[in-house]
């Protein structure tokens, strides 16, 4: 038996990523020069102490599914418990999709009931965060909750983008809204649940029963939870967490990386980030380079400069390529005398010599027009063309032109 | 590809004795290289890229450091059922004295070569890191009907080596005439690799009897004394190689691979080198760092100025430092303000702030493991 299971769910198309999620999902997407977004909640996962994992996935799971392998790179290889991808599979009656949230983890109760747990952690795949869910289970424990959800204190402004918490003094919830336009609380939902087994077994099975429901965690099972007078506590999480699901968050994510304050640390070895690398020779920084504030992994070739960079393994910047607020997405390369600014070039991307992909706000006329560019997984952008901010290049772009 | 007819067996500690400094606490097998790997990746990569399967490393002394590396062989993908990797310390399997031959090596693992059913037998030392394509090797020496084949680079015998060499001559045909033992000579010869390949039969019955003997040198026991009998035959090596002869070359290897074109030739996109994997995080390069020609791994955190370096894994290096033509191993700190140029520091090195620490080109200074320079 285990104590706590955790349930992840990666099934999201991650649709506001566009083009970088056209082939992959979303937690599978590249972040931080070796990481993909998965690695954080499933190395907090193995950092808490938590083995025993479920990866629900839907949309576009082969690079997931290839990705989690065996689990080995998580330490999530085991004998009893470790890591499983769970995709939704053919029953003896009838065959479903994951409808919801709730459902998704209502479809695999056997799964969960084979480890016999007292408790269920469920998290999503598309939060980069550091996090000791042993505390939260801790405080789960004390407080005798039926739930206990992890919140953060975010800004008035952005909270109609947030599950929103209202507490008592206890911290016991005694109002949830999805998403409200206008609310009197700033503590917000950031996806990551505690659930007595027990309890969410029953909410599950009364949730698949109501027709009407959308089987969704936010917008059904914690509401029902709140309304039949569960016990709901919030538990206060003070620290780094976004939640990178457009491009705009995404690329902010990767530059807090390089901010002098490092609010998200990657570097502390007692909170490793683990992931699957391919194991490249060291990166290598040529005479004549610049490179400032900046993260280069293994197999990097820089011979260009580089100011507020994220280079991703296997990522070459040629000479005099100037490269500046950027991604540099696994395997992409920019060539001689390019020019990179503020845009993210997912995986295997091609910017040909003299090429001009994003521009500075500060150079911009109509500063509205202004915004992160991104050129798709394996496009070309020909010799000389050019790439204006906020563009989103899905196919190759010829030399020369304009996309 | 369907996995090769041969089996490997690496020494781990020949010429041990050219490199003391780096080898009191290791073996020349798990000395560091090329920023994150150590000299028996380039091997054990070598081999199990080319499809071989079943691979011993003999161990004398000093090892714990390289078990510790190997651990069970995954990340060479040698965590096998059938085969995969095995270490043999000094009596693993029977007595055992741990001596330095090569024969009172493999006597060593005798049964293991026994009960292995594969062909060929690749055996090879550690202390060149090049791109040997085994799969070529083992291919041309089936085909050519040799019974052993010695792999050779044409280089002259460097001081380094005078105690340490063994040359071949060679005929027209391709095989070898002659071998000579720590030659003096000036000028190009067929330097000797210490790769060999030999059928598995046949090293078993030259074994035994050079064991009956009391021989201790496969090369001037065994293969020189029976150059009628024994058909061996010369494979030149013409790609990039790294040998570690003394502690300068030691130095000079990790700094010429600054060379970009050393670097990719060292590590072609078609075979990669394996090796253990720590989950460092990227570098992160501070504001007002300056960094030119440099090979950096992972781990590393750097604020000050380093130019013409190899940095190895999670070496931090403070703000004010500058360092110049140095080799910095695993997890040095170099605190703000210190000054390094031709310096090699080993593993968990500290050094304060301020220092100055200034080694010649020629004889770069050596800092030992785990020390602190004040």
């Amino acid at each position: 038996m285990k104590e706590c299971v955790a349930m992840l769910l990666a099934g999201g198309q991650g649709s506001r990523l566009y083009a970088l999620t056209h082939k992959l999902a979303k937690p599978a997407v590249p972040f931080g020069g070796k990481y993909r977004i998965i690695d954080f909640p499933l190395s907090n996962c193995v950092n808490s102490g938590i083995d025993t994992v479920g990866i629900l996935t839907q949309y576009q799971p082969l690079v997931l599914n290839d990705y989690i392998g065996n689990g080995q790179p998580w330490d999530l290889d085991r004998l009893y418990g470790g890591v499983h991808v769970l995709p939704p599979y053919q029953k003896a009656t009838r065959s479903d999709w994951y409808k919801g949230t709730a459902n998704a983890i209502y479809q695999n109760i056997n799964f969960i009931e084979r480890y016999n747990p007292q408790y269920v952690l469920i998290l999503s795949g598309d939060h980069i965060y550091k996090m000791d869910y042993d505390k939260m289970l801790d405080f789960h424990k004390e407080t005798k909750a039926d739930c206990t959800i992890a919140v953060l204190e975010v800004p008035m402004e952005e909270t109609n983008r947030f599950g929103i918490m209202t507490t008592d003094k206890k911290g016991r919830i005694t109002k949830f809204e999805e998403k409200p336009k206008k609310t009197e609380s700033t503590l917000a939902s950031m996806g990551v649940y505690i659930f007595t087994w027990d309890k969410l077994k029953a909410a599950l099975e009364k949730d698949e029963a109501d027709k009407n429901s959308e089987n969704d965690f936010g917008k059904n099972i914690i509401p029902d939870m709140l309304a039949t007078k569960r016990r709901l506590m919030a538990y206060p999480f003070e620290g780094y967490w976004k939640d990178v699901g457009t491009i705009d968050s995404l690329w902010e994510a990767n530059m807090d990386l390089l901010d002098p304050n490092m609010p998200l640390d990657v570097w502390d070895p007692s909170w490793k980030i683990y992931s699957r690398t391919a194991g490249r020779p060291p990166h290598y920084i040529a005479s004549g380079a610049r490179v400032e504030n900046s993260m280069i992994t293994e197999g990097c070739t820089v011979e260009g400069e580089l100011e507020s960079v994220v280079l991703f393994a296997g990522a070459k910047v040629g000479r005099d390529a100037v490269v500046r607020d950027s991604i540099i997405m696994p395997g992409a390369v920019v060539e001689d005398g390019a020019q990179v600014n503020y845009a993210i070039i997912a995986e295997d991307a091609v910017i040909q010599k003299g090429a001009v992909v994003g521009a500075r706000p500060e150079h911009m006329a109509d500063v509205s027009k202004w915004g992160v560019a991104v050129v798709a997984e394996g496009v070309t952008i020909g010799a000389g063309a050019k790439v204006p901010p906020k563009a989103m290049v899905e196919q190759d772009v010829k030399d020369g032109d304009k996309a | 590809m369907r996995s090769a007819n041969a089996m490997g067996i690496i020494f781990a500690n020949m010429h041990d004795e050219n490199i003391p400094e780096l080898i009191a606490r290791r073996t020349m097998a798990s000395a560091p290289f090329a920023g994150r790997y150590r000299m028996i990746d380039f091997v054990l990569s070598g081999m199990s890229v080319a499809g071989m399967q079943n691979i011993g490393v003999v161990v004398r002394n000093n090892y714990q450091s390289l078990m510790d590396h190997l651990g069970n062989g995954r990340e060479w993908d040698l965590s096998r059922k059938r085969g995969g990797l095995a270490i043999f310390p000094p009596g693993a399997q029977g007595a055992g004295n741990g001596s330095q031959g090569r024969i009172e090596a493999l006597g060593n693992v005798i049964d293991y070569l026994s009960f292995n059913k594969e062909e060929l037998v690749v055996m090879s030392d550690c202390d060149i890191a090049c791109d040997l394509d085994y799969a070529a090797l083992i291919k041309e020496h089936s085909a050519s009907g040799a019974d052993v084949t010695v792999v050779y680079e044409k280089a002259p015998i460097k001081d380094s080596l005078l105690e340490d060499n063994i040359t071949y001559v060679l005929g027209q045909d391709g095989y070898v005439s002659e071998i000579r033992v720590n030659d003096y000579k000036k000028g190009m010869q067929n330097l000797s690799m210490s790769v060999y390949i030999i059928e598995r039969e046949l090293l078993l019955n030259v074994l035994k009897d050079a064991i009956v003997r009391g021989y201790e040198s496969f090369e001037k026991d065994i293969l020189a004394r029976n150059l009628t009998i024994l058909k061996v035959r010369g494979y030149e090596y013409t790609g990039y190689r790294a040998r570690i002869s003394d502690m300068r070359s030691y130095f000079d290897e990790n700094l010429r691979l600054l060379e970009h074109e050393n670097l990719k030739a060292l590590f072609p996109k078609e075979r990669q080198v394996y090796t253990k994997v720590r989950d460092e995080a990227p570098v992160r390069y501070a504001i007002g760092s300056q960094v030119t020609n440099c090979i950096v791994a992972d781990g590393c955190i750097i604020e000050g100025e380093v130019e013409n370096s190899v940095l190895f894994r999670g070496v931090r290096v403070g703000k004010g430092v500058k360092i110049k033509n140095c080799v910095i191993m695993q997890g040095t700190v170099i605190e703000p303000g210190a000054q390094m140029e031709n310096v090699v520091t080993d593993k968990n090195v500290k050094v304060c702030e301020g220092v100055s620490l200034r080694g010649a080109k020629g004889f770069p200074v050596f800092v030992g493991k785990g020390q602190c320079v004040e």
